[in-house]
C-alpha cells in the first residue's frame, strides 16, 4: 500500500526569482495493492514531481510517503519506474538491457534464462535479443523499458508518460498490452498520462490534477468492465467520465452557451 | 498512415528501423577518393613552385628530391640511426606516456565526477598544469630524469593527461539522469553506478579527449626530442635542419604526420567497435 500523506514539495527559486516554486500542495492519496491508479493533468502540474518522490528519487519538503507503512527514503528494486524516454543503456543489448536489473541486483549468473526468455517472447522482443535500442523503433524501446521493470517482479510499476512520445496506433497497442501485463501479475500501478482517455481507459482511478499550485483536484473511481477494450472509449459512461475530467482541466470551456 | 493495423500480432511485427539506401553508394565511393585528390592536389602544386624556382631548394625542395632523401634515410639510415630505429623511438615513447596517461587519467576524471572531495583535491592541481607549455617542463625533466627515456616517456605523461582527465570528467558528468535513476532504483551502488553507467556513458568523450590527446603527444615528444635525444623524428629533424638538409626536415615532418593520422584513424577504428551506438542515443 502506498500512502501519500499531505505532500507538500517545493523547489527553490529559479532563476533569480525571489519566490520558490511551489510544486505540489497538499497531496493526499492511499493507493491500494494491486490498483491501477492514473494521474492526469497538464504539464507542469507536478505529475512528475510526485512520481519521483514516490520513486524515492526525490523527497517531500513537507508529508510524507509510505510504502507498507515504512517511509520512502531511497529508489529500490520493489518500485520498478519506466520513463518517458525508453532510458535504455545504448551499449548493452535489448536482452541486456531488459537483464540489466538482475544483473545489478543478483548479478549475471544469477539470472533464469527461461523466464528471460519468456518476458521477451510476450514482448515481442525475442527476434531482436542481440539487437541495440538503436536499431529498434520507439515502440520497441518502450516495451524493452517494460520489460526491463517488471523483469524482477516488482510490487509497484511507476509510470511517468511512457506511451507520450508514441505515434497513436503504436500507443494503443502498447495500452492494451501494459493491461494484458497487469492481468497476469497483478502489481500496483501508478500511471501518469496527460491524455485523458488513457487515463480513463487504463484506471481503476483517476487523480486528475491541476496547477499552480500541483494538487489533486479530483479524484474519480473508474467502474468499467475489464477486461478493457479500445472501443470502450465510445461507450456513454466513458464519455461521462471525460466530460466529468473535462469539466476540472478545463473549466471555461465546460460553460460555454448551451447555443454553441 | 502507414502502419500495419495487424490487431494483437502488430506488436512482435515492427521491423527494426536499419537500412541503408544503396541509392548513394556511388556518392560514397566518391567520397573516398577526396583524400587522395587533396593529396596529389597539394603534391601537384609543391611541384609547380619548386619547378619555378621561386625559393631556393633550401627553402624549399622538390617532391621529387624529398622522394630520394626519404629513399636514402630509409635505406642507409640517417647520423648513424636507421629510419625505423628513428619512427621506433618516437612511437615507443607515445605509446608509453600515453597510455599511462589513459589509464591513470581516466580513473582520476570519473572519481573527479562522482566525488566533490576528489574533485576539490585535483582540480587546483590540473588547472595549475594545464596552462605549462611542455618545452617549460623539459629542463626539470632533464634534470630530475636524465636525458634517457623516463624523462621523453614523463613528458608526454604530464602533457596529455589532462585533456584524458578532463574529458572523462565531463563525460561522467554529462551522464543522463535517467539511466543514473534506472540503476539506482535496481539498487546499484557507487561502483556498479561507475562500471554499468557512467563509465560505458562517458566512453564517447573519452574517445574524443583521445584523439585530442595524441595530437598534443607528438607536439611534446617532438619538442622534448629536439632538446635531448639522439633518436627520434624530433631528433632527426633537428639534426638535419643544423646540417641545411631540407628534404630531411621534410621527411620527418611527413612522416610524423603519417604516423599521427595512422595514430587517429586505429583509434577511430577502435571507438567504432566499441561505441557503435555513439551519436545514436
Ligand atoms: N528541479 C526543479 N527545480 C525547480 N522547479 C522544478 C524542478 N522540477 C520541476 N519543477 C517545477 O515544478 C513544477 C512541476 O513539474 P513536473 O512535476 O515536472 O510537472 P509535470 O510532470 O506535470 O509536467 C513545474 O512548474 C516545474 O517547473
Ligand atoms: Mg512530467
Amino acid at each position: 500500500m502506498i500512502e501519500i500523506r499531505q505532500v507538500q514539495k517545493t523547489y527553490p527559486p529559479v532563476n533569480g526569482a525571489s519566490e520558490p516554486v511551489v510544486a505540489l500542495e497538499s497531496v493526499d492519496v492511499t493507493i491500494q495493492p494491486g490498483e491501477f491508479v492514473t494521474v492526469v493533468g497538464p504539464s507542469g502540474c507536478g505529475k512528475t514531481t510526485l512520481l519521483n518522490m514516490v520513486a524515492g528519487f526525490e523527497h517531500p519538503t513537507q508529508g510524507s510517503i509510505l510504502l507498507d507503512g515504512q517511509e520512502v527514503r531511497q529508489p529500490g528494486p520493489e518500485r520498478a519506474v519506466v520513463f518517458q524516454q525508453p532510458s535504455l543503456l545504448p551499449w548493452l543489448t535489448i536482452e541486456d538491457n531488459v537483464a540489466f536489473g538482475i544483473t545489478i541486483g543478483h548479478g549475471k549468473s544469477q539470472l533464469d534464462r527461461g523466464r528471460l526468455e519468456g518476458l521477451m517472447q510476450t514482448m515481442g522482443l525475442s527476434e531482436f535479443s542481440r539487437h541495440y535500442p538503436y536499431q529498434l523503433s520507439g515502440g520497441m524501446q518502450q516495451r524493452c523499458a517494460i520489460a526491463r521493470a517488471v523483469i524482477t517482479d516488482p510490487a509497484i510499476l511507476l509510470m511517468d508518460e511512457p506511451f507520450g512520445a508514441l505515434d497513436a496506433q503504436t500507443r494503443s497497442d502498447m495500452q492494451r498490452f501494459l493491461l494484458a501485463l497487469w492481468t497476469d501479475l497483478h502489481h500496483t500501478v501508478l500511471f501518469i498520462t496527460h491524455d485523458v482517455e488513457e487515463a480513463i481507459l487504463l484506471a481503476d482511478r483517476v487523480l486528475v490534477m491541476t496547477p499552480r499550485p500541483g494538487h489533486i483536484a479530483k479524484e474519480l473511481k473508474i467502474n468499467l468492465a475489464r477486461p478493457r477494450y479500445w472501443d470502450m472509449v465510445m461507450a456513454p459512461e466513458f464519455t461521462e467520465y471525460k466530460r466529468k475530467i473535462l469539466a476540472v482541466l478545463r473549466p471555461e470551456s465546460s460553460a460555454r452557451p448551451a447555443s454553441g | 498512415m502507414g502502419y500495419p493495423l495487424e490487431k494483437a500480432s502488430a506488436m512482435g511485427s515492427e521491423r527494426s528501423v536499419e537500412s541503408q539506401s544503396t541509392a548513394d553508394a556511388s556518392k560514397i565511393s566518391y567520397h573516398r577518393h577526396m583524400p587522395w585528390l587533396v593529396v596529389s592536389a597539394l603534391i601537384g602544386c609543391w611541384w609547380v613552385v619548386s619547378a619555378l624556382h621561386i625559393f631556393t631548394p633550401l627553402a624549399l625542395p622538390s617532391p621529387v628530391h624529398v622522394v630520394r632523401d626519404g629513399y636514402v634515410i630509409a635505406t642507409t639510415g640517417y647520423n648513424g640511426y636507421s629510419l625505423l630505429d628513428n619512427i621506433g623511438a618516437s612511437v615507443l615513447r607515445i605509446a608509453v606516456g600515453f597510455f599511462a596517461a589513459i589509464i591513470v587519467g581516466v580513473p582520476v576524471g570519473l572519481l573527479m565526477a562522482s566525488s566533490k572531495l576528489v574533485f576539490n583535491a585535483i582540480d587546483p592541481l590540473l588547472q595549475f598544469f594545464r596552462p605549462i607549455p611542455p618545452l617549460a617542463y623539459i629542463p626539470v625533466m632533464i634534470i630530475w630524469f636524465g636525458a634517457g627515456q623516463m624523462s621523453k616517456f614523463i613528458l608526454i605523461f604530464i602533457c596529455t593527461i589532462p585533456i584524458i582527465i578532463i574529458n572523462a570528467m565531463s563525460g561522467a558528468k554529462n551522464v543522463q539522469e535517467t539511466r543514473i535513476r534506472v540503476a539506482q532504483v535496481f539498487g546499484a551502488d557507487r561502483h556498479q553506478l561507475l562500471r554499468y553507467v557512467i563509465l560505458p556513458s562517458a566512453l564517447p568523450e573519452i574517445f574524443t579527449g583521445m584523439r585530442v590527446g595524441i595530437g598534443v603527444a607528438w607536439t611534446c615528444l617532438v619538442a622534448a626530442e629536439m632538446i635531448a635525444a639522439q633518436t627520434g623524428l624530433g631528433a632527426m629533424i633537428l639534426t638535419a635542419g643544423n646540417e641545411l638538409r631540407t628534404g630531411v626536415v621534410f621527411v620527418g615532418i611527413i612522416l610524423i604526420g603519417i604516423i599521427g593520422y595512422l595514430m587517429e584513424l586505429t583509434i577511430r577504428t577502435v571507438e567504432r567497435r566499441l561505441i557503435p551506438w555513439k551519436g545514436k542515443a
